[in-house]
């Protein structure tokens, strides 16, 4: 469910200050090793009830209300409270969790969804069509004052048809309907119908006693501090084999780090740059660490405001001029794979491993810049074209030591094929009012984007986004915009997939950004912590089926 | 004095509301809005465009500050932007008494180490004791206390486990005075430890000063035996200046404290000013300034009050 909201989230590691405390670890990593030190699941040892885990994280939640939160940290803790009606597999495939299973009509507009009978609620109360109806229309209500609306703005109509069953209709067809919308948590009717939607935000239901229909139950929540939750005995899929869960709030990444090898906590998600300490503590037996890419990739948008980066020869040869791999041994020790579009090879049926590629050629990259009309003519090292030098400001935010790096390290790349770029590192809140609408007061940004689990470009890279929207590179391709317009249209998943690998390959040939890498993921864990589960979009995957040995 | 203390209230009023206007114009500078944290294709720009609205945040900042002085006028913090629905207070209330323990635990442990340390350094000038003192607080000042917590926490939480990494208390674990304390002592130490050596350095030079008094010479010369010249003569007169820091420790424990809450999991107002700063929670910002500030001038009231209690030379 997290993942839905988190779609195209860019990753923020704001509270990541850097420490000297790190160089303590050794450097010289190997990737492979921490990747052989699972897996405990083989052995087929009976799990056993009971225990309490410790989380540590940095981010404190704001509330749980899937219909108006905005950060992960809330999101996470909201996916062991409630279910939404589909999640997804391993493979990111929808998979039913309130519902059953369902149907959709040949015009894929009318969606009919057949609930699971032995839900219920928290509070005892049974899970019936109409909480469905009545969730979905807070987001469509008038007087909704949360940020989701637009998720539900495709939808006509909701309806029970009876108990157990739901029909959705759709105004047009929209293909991410099933992994988007329909994964969003639903809420008890019969503890919010009498709160108007106007101050349903405000309700404290949301802060002091939600109550959903997942694996855990709110207990409570201490500001700054912790959030606890309990083990959902009447839980429709069987008991959590875990007692309580405790979401501890710690602001310093470091700390998180040290408090895991104080024992203080007991699971924790990694940083690449943490990695080497982490496999450390795998050698001394006192963690298990897991790994898998992530939805997310990390880039260089270049603003096609700036006269300089209007021509595509020169978009494509900033990218030949990059030691890609280079930058992945060196700034993240290995812990990464090079990406040449913006889909995700975790999503298999629209991922398109065969687009035009720009591989580090120093020569090419010259030879690009030459055809585009950049000559040293003043014999200083740098290119010019008319009397202008080819110099422009690399921002990126302050906080994420990988992307700070990567700024130093694409300046000495480029400086080689005669460009100089100048790296500024800024704190969060005023990097993102400079890059995006309507400011776009930047060159180039190091930037990275969270993708959802449907693989639609088109938020990100159809001209329609200029204006308002993400698309703050100025990127536009009239061919493709029409395709990803279309895109959303096809329910037929082959055919849909087809569409996006060529929407790939074009928006590869014209490198709007030079794409980086794509991050792998980390967590780390007690030993004692069995059948622990990892997915690339879904914190605590499958926490009901893991379990502490004693 | 009753008097003295009414006019310096009365001063400090007009001091208070300059300080909320230039702190309300300076946050108001800095770039950016809350909706940055939410840069998510799902959340339409017209979403967050009703969102400013709703907050009156496009409104002039005259109109925004009249309107938010209106409202702390009323005893009213406003509603967090963030936190949906929280009032400011409640979230501050939550925290403050955390902030509080801390600061007055660090305090305390200041003047409990430091004094007894001045002394012994003073009263051996020139000494190997003393060279250690002053080496050891020039130290104290120069190392950042993010610095000193990481490191005590890697010997003495994981290391050597004698006390816990971080928070309040034990979690899963019934309330007990002893684990409140256990979990107090490692950042009361560290917020303290900066602090600790100037008050190391301020109790030195004045007492090294009162020694050379001719009342002490009397003293001494009456054949009182020199610890209690030291301590009886000597330590009252030479912690008069001293006691007027007390007030000036406040400010440098208000921000030390942003430092420590975050490294200890401290849930003080040190480590939510962090968050809404960078969040820019703009009512969450200007309380917390607000309560800063007043505590500021509050401990310099206090250290006035006190000078003149300890020095019957001094007359308001």
């Amino acid at each position: 469910m997290r993942a839905f909201r988190k779609w195209h989230r860019i990753i923020v590691f704001i509270f990541i200050v850097a420490l000297v405390l790190s160089g303590c670890s050794q450097k010289n990593a190997t990737t492979d090793t921490y990747k052989q030190t699972d897996e405990t699941s083989g052995n087929t040892e009976k799990p056993k009830d009971g225990g309490n885990l410790i989380i540590g994280t940095s981010g404190s939640p704001t509330l749980f209300n899937p219909y108006y939160s905005e950060d992960t940290a809330s999101s996470d803790i909201e996916g062991m409270i409630f279910n939404g009606l589909v999640t997804v597999d391993e493979n990111l495939n929808p998979v039913g969790d309130l519902a059953k299973n369902w149907d959709i009509s040949d015009d894929g507009l009318t969606y009919t969804f057949h609930l699971k009978d032995n839900v219920k609620w928290q509070d005892g109360q049974p899970f019936t069509a109409d909480d469905v109806v009545f969730s979905y229309s807070i987001p469509m209500n008038k007087d909704y004052t949360g940020p989701r609306a637009s998720d539900f703005e495709k939808i006509k109509e909701v309806k029970a048809l009876d108990e157990h069953t739901v029909q959705v209709t759709l105004k047009q067809p929209f293909a991410p309907f099933l992994t988007s919308t329909a994964g969003y948590g639903i809420l008890p009717k019969h503890l919010l119908q009498d709160v108007p939607i106007k101050e349903l935000d405000k309700a404290s239901f949301n802060t002091k006693q939600p109550i959903g229909t997942g694996p855990y139950k709110f207990v409570e929540w201490k500001d700054g501090q912790y959030v606890k939750l309990e083990a959902n005995k009447d839980y429709y899929e069987g008991r959590p084999h875990i007692d309580t869960v405790t979401i501890k709030f710690i602001p310093d990444a470091n700390a998180i780090l040290t408090q895991f090898q104080a024992g203080d906590i007991d699971y924790m998600a990694l940083q690449s740059t943490d990695l080497a300490t982490g496999e450390q503590l795998v050698k001394q037996g006192k963690a298990k660490i897991k790994t898998t890419p992530s939805l997310s990739y990390t880039f260089i948008g270049y603003n096609q405001l700036n006269p300089l980066f209007k021509d595509k020869k020169v978009r494509q040869a900033l990218t030949h001029a990059l030691d890609r791999e280079k930058i992945i041994q060196a700034v993240m020790n290995g812990d990464g794979k090079i990406a040449n579009t913006p889909g995700s090879p975790l999503e298999k049926w629209a991922y398109n491993p065969d687009v035009p590629t720009f591989d580090y050629d120093v020569d090419k990259a010259k030879k690009l810049l030459a055809e585009a009309g950049w000559k040293d003519t003043d014999g200083d090292g740098i290119l010019d074209k008319k009397g202008k030098k080819f110099s422009f400001v690399i921002k990126t935010n302050q906080g994420n030591k990988v992307r700070e790096q990567i700024a130093q390290v694409v300046q000495q790349m480029w400086k080689e094929v005669g460009i100089e770029a100048k790296p500024k590192i800024q704190e969060w809140s005023s990097f993102i009012k400079d890059v995006t609408a309507p400011t776009w007061n930047f060159d180039a940004c190091i930037l990275g984007w969270a993708l959802g689990v449907d693989p639609d470009p088109s938020d990100i890279f159809s001209s329609k986004e200029i204006a308002q929207g993400l698309n703050f590179v100025h990127y536009k391709n009239p061919e493709l915009d029409k395709l990803m317009a279309e895109n959303t249209k096809i329910t037929d998943r082959e055919q849909r997939g087809e569409m996006i690998k060529e929407i790939q390959a074009g928006i590869a040939e014209d490198q709007p950004y030079t794409f980086l890498y794509y991050d792998n993921d980390h967590i780390m864990y007690n030993p004692k912590l069995q059948n622990v589960q990892q997915h690339p979009s879904i914190a605590y995957y499958k926490i009901k089926d893991w379990w502490i040995k004693q | 004095m009753i008097t003295y203390i009414i006019r310096r209230i009365l001063v400090s009023i007009p001091l208070l509301l300059g300080i909320s206007i230039l702190s309300f114009l300076i946050i108001q500078l800095a770039p950016g809005d809350p909706t940055s944290l939410f840069l998510d294709p799902n959340i339409k720009p017209e979403d967050r465009e009703a969102f400013i609205e709703a907050y009156g945040l496009n409104d002039p900042v005259y109109i925004q500050y009249f309107h938010w002085l209106w409202q702390i006028l009323h005893g009213n913090f406003g509603q967090s932007l963030i936190m949906h629905g929280i009032p400011v207070s409640e979230l501050i209330l939550g925290r403050l008494p955390n902030t509080l323990l801390l600061m007055v635990s660090s305090a305390v442990l200041a003047f409990i180490i430091s004094i007894p340390f001045g002394v012994l350094s003073a009263t051996k000038p020139y000494t190997l004791t003393d060279y250690t003192v002053t080496t050891a607080s020039f130290i104290g000042v120069a190392t950042p206390s993010f610095w000193i917590g990481l490191v005590l926490l890697m010997f003495f939480a994981v290391k050597f486990p004698i006390f816990p990494s971080g928070g309040v208390a034990t979690l899963n674990a019934p309330f007990s005075i002893w684990d409140r304390l256990h979990h107090l002592i490692l950042p009361a130490f560290v917020l303290a430890a900066s602090d600790m050596a100037g008050l190391t350095r301020y109790t030195r030079s004045s007492m090294l000063d009162v020694l050379r008094q001719d009342y002490i010479r009397t003293a001494r010369a009456k054949g009182f035996n020199s610890r209690k010249v030291v301590y009886k003569h000597g330590l009252r007169n030479a912690l008069i200046p001293v006691v007027t820091i007390v007030g000036l420790i406040i400010p440098s424990f208000i921000g030390g404290a942003v430092v420590v809450e975050n490294i200890f999991g401290w849930p003080g107002i040190g480590n939510l000013f962090l968050n809404a700063a960078f969040q820019r929670d703009y009512p969450v910002i200007m309380a917390l300034t607000m309560i800063s500030a007043t505590l500021v001038v509050i401990g310099n009231l206090i250290s006035d009050i006190l000078y003149a209690i300890i020095d019957p030379r001094i007359e308001y």
